[in-house]
């Protein structure tokens, strides 16, 4: 972006004071509509099983190993790095609050994946080794996602 | 009388060749040319098949990180911005969004996107005021680190 330092009006004390009583506007807006339920549906990023996924609710979600909760149990998951709607968005620095989004999912089975092969081959060597390996897999299921009215 | 050592017209013979044979051609059979048939062809074809999908799956990781690079790269350009600046601002504030996940928001989320690229913008010309400015200039804004209990 070309634009010009060398002047210090780029933002002056007035600009700063504007600035922050238009966000104090945006952030009171974006409660209104929290409380008032004018969203429609809600994505939200999660950091779960050392990834980052973004999902909405009835999604289906697999991860590549075991979680500790049989089949049926009710999950929160607390890791969560953005939430969004059609008009807002709320972006957490990094987490936004447990009190602020509330994501809940259920276990719907646990399976193992399909036998991956890993073999090692070396030419003229007589050399080669295989191994099936197989992980074990959760699916879940996103059941709600839900936001409450305490921005400040 | 006991036998003690097995008679010589008694051999263990292989019986079931065709299975193990099988085994192996059951993934060349989408193979092009005789090596979906042949079992001598097919195993050498097989163990390449092996051995290169082996590799790819480390392979794999890089590529797409780099395609999530290129595209989180094209759309930062859309909005004015640089990818460099654009991650190295997000990373100064705070927001630990990795590259899959911001690939996937410029995909389906544009507005989330233009969010995003805005707050880059926003903590990049604070860090050039608060470099350029020395101090006499308050903090920014967004340039506030958040610390969590």
């Amino acid at each position: 972006m070309g634009r010009d330092f060398s002047g210090r009006d780029f933002l002056e004390e007035t600009d700063r004071k504007v600035s922050l009583v238009f966000a104090a506007e945006v952030v009171q807006k974006v409660n209104k509509m929290i409380a008032m339920g004018q969203y429609g549906r809600l994505f939200a990023v999660v950091h779960f099983a050392s990834k980052q996924w973004k999902i909405t609710s009835e999604d289906l979600i697999m991860m590549d190993n075991v979680l500790e909760a049989e089949c049926g149990d009710r999950i929160r998951m607390e890791k969560v790095l953005l939430v969004g709607a059609d008009d807002f968005t709320l972006i957490g620095r990094p987490l936004l609050g447990k009190d602020l989004v509330r994501v809940e999912a259920t276990v719907i089975e646990k399976t193992e994946s399909w036998p991956k092969i890993n073999m090692r081959f070396r030419r003229r060597h007589n050399y080669q080794k295989k191994k099936i390996i197989v992980n074990p897999q959760t699916v879940l299921r996103i059941n709600t996602i839900e936001i409450f009215p305490c921005l400040s | 009388m006991v036998l003690l050592s097995a008679p010589r017209w008694l051999r263990s013979r292989l019986t079931d060749r065709f299975w193990r044979v099988q085994e192996v051609l059951k993934y060349a059979r989408h193979f092009r040319g005789r090596k979906n048939r042949c079992y001598s062809l097919a195993i050498r074809s097989v163990r390449r098949a092996f051995v290169k999908s082996t590799k790819a799956r480390r392979e794999k990781k890089r590529f797409l990180r780099a395609l999530w690079i290129t595209r989180i790269e094209a759309a930062s350009l859309e909005h004015g911005l640089k990818y460099p600046s654009f991650i190295s601002n997000l990373l100064k504030s705070q927001v630990e969004l990795n590259r899959k996940m911001i690939a996937d928001l410029a995909i389906y989320e544009p507005k989330t996107f233009k969010s995003l690229a805005a707050l880059a913008q926003r903590r990049r010309q604070e860090g050039f005021l608060a470099a350029l400015g020395d101090g006499k200039e308050p903090e920014g804004i967004f340039s506030r680190i958040v610390h969590h209990c």
